[in-house]
């Protein structure tokens, strides 16, 4: 399978993780990981070069569309981190998120991010910034690109990890969380090594995608179990059986 | 200790149904050709499709599975449960009646307080079988004698299975018929085990107020060890739903 390939498959489990939530949205419940999955589906469709160039255009050929995939991959990860937290009852970890620090490294990236796109000179519409690869701004503002989401995905690798090794869970709680701890630990290996430098080549492409049809499935275990829940019939009578 | 090896089983099987496909064999024993085919080219049938055969063909499922390695001592060893066996499989329900009627003194009035006990194997029946004959060190020595470690084997009861080949080995360590353990994993019906009918009522009945009151409670601490465990995991359940779902 070619990475594009890769892409496009992630865009529609998007899509789809999206979609089969929407009915749910209008009943209220679930706002927080819809949004995620819309978004998410945004950064991915943007990183597709077709649906860049049309949306670029569109906002004025200046790449303000690659702007906007990390701007939307920052409010994944602090959706996400809120909902996982809060999922698995992983106080630690929500400390890590939601505390100082994790608003010290999500303002940081935010405002690096915004100050190194400013600072390129993009003159025209390239997927990925792929033609401007040689300006240092744009090296920089594509590390620092990896800062906020790596520090979200280190924290949540740990609670995700603990849904797979506690025996009393659901079977399809424990794979859930088997996905997501692999998502998550790919955005963390990844991060790593882009900030330590390492020539990653096609893996650049594969490893965050990969990641992110990881934590699709994982999110779409849950709505699954969820359902089956539903549909057996809510809260047990567990004396009763 | 194994399931029956596939050729001992096929030497067996040509015995007790000489003229018979391996397709017969499974109709009459109400089996899966699936299951039975898959079982004989691992090499192992297990001990339900040996049990289920002999009762297909009304042969006596303790006397045949007494013909493979491993269970020759099932039939020479066939005797009454013990009292505590048979206390083991009554569910902490009919307990909680017997109880009652006590406490009511229904019992001394003359009512004959006729407790129709609920069948067996209950929620809790091998944890408490285990329970009832372990003379100090069961589990130690099961998993000695099995190889099978000791995290296993509490898992194992704790999610109410336990394999037969542990079981039987079980009641040789604790000295027990055999074919007890059999009978409460529910490979064996009471009768073919040699439990005796209306055995648990007599052997619940004999009980003094304070065996049957402690009875009780031990029973209720363990339910209520697994009503909070319960409880833990769908607290678990509603928070994965509501913040994921």
């Amino acid at each position: 399978m070619s990475v594009v390939a890769l892409q496009w498959v992630a865009l529609a489990a998007c899509l789809l993780g999206a979609a089969t939530r929407l009915p749910d949205i209008h009943r209220g419940r679930g706002r927080g990981v819809f949004t995620a999955l819309v978004l998410l589906s945004v950064a991915v469709g943007l990183s597709l070069r077709p649906i860049y160039l049309a949306v670029d255009q569109l906002l004025g050929g200046v790449n303000l569309a690659n702007l906007v995939i990390r701007m939307a991959l920052y409010a994944v990860f602090v959706l996400l981190g809120l909902r996982m937290v809060a999922a698995f009852d992983a106080p630690r970890a929500r400390k890590f998120i939601l505390g100082p620090l994790g608003i010290a490294v999500l303002v940081a990236t935010v405002g690096a991010t915004v100050y190194f796109f400013v600072q390129s000179d993009l003159s025209y519409s390239s997927t990925g910034l792929g033609a401007f690869e040689d300006q240092e701004a744009v090296q920089h503002y594509s590390e620092v690109g990896r800062l906020y989401p790596g520090y979200v995905a280190a924290c949540l690798v740990g609670p995700s990890l603990a849904s797979v090794v506690n025996s009393g869970a659901r079977f399809l709680h424990r794979l859930a969380g088997a996905f997501l701890a692999l998502g998550f630990g790919t955005v963390t290996l990844f991060a790593a090594l882009r900030l330590l430098g390492v020539e990653l080549a096609a893996w650049n492409i594969i490893l965050p995608f990969s990641a992110i049809l990881c934590v699709v499935l994982g999110l779409c275990l849950i709505w699954l179990s969820r359902r089956r829940a539903a549909h057996s019939g809510g809260r047990s009578n567990l004396l009763a059986q | 200790m194994m399931a029956v090896t596939a050729k001992a089983f096929q030497l067996w099987r040509s015995r007790i149904a000489p003229n018979d496909t391996v397709s017969d064999v499974c109709r009459t024993a109400g089996i899966k050709r699936s299951t039975l085919a898959q079982q004989l080219v691992r090499g192992k049938v297990s001990v339900g499709t040996v049990i289920a055969i002999a009762r297909g063909y009304s042969e006596d499922p303790v006397q045949a599975l007494a013909e493979f390695e491993g269970y020759r001592d099932l039939g020479s060893s066939l005797r009454p449960p013990t009292d505590a066996e048979l206390v083991s499989q009554v569910s902490h329900i009919d307990i909680l009646r017997l109880l009652v009627a006590r406490s009511e003194d229904r019992e001394r009035a003359g009512d004959t307080v006729e407790l129709e006990l609920a069948p067996f194997p209950h929620r809790n029946s091998l944890r408490a079988w285990v329970e009832a004959i372990d003379p100090g060190d069961l589990r130690q020595s099961l998993a000695a004698r099995t190889g099978v470690a000791r995290q296993n084997l509490s898992a194992q009861l704790t999610a109410g299975r336990l394999s037969p080949e542990l079981a039987v080995e079980a009641a040789r360590i604790a000295g027990v018929s055999l074919t007890s353990g059999l009978v409460v994993t529910g490979l064996l019906t009471p009768e073919e085990g040699g439990w005796p009918d209306r055995g648990r009522g007599r052997a619940l009945w004999a009980l003094t107020d304070i065996e049957l009151v402690q009875l009780a409670r031990d029973r209720l601490e363990i339910l209520g060890k697994q009503l909070r465990k319960a409880e833990l995991e769908d607290g678990h359940d509603q928070a994965i739903w509501e913040n994921l779902g």
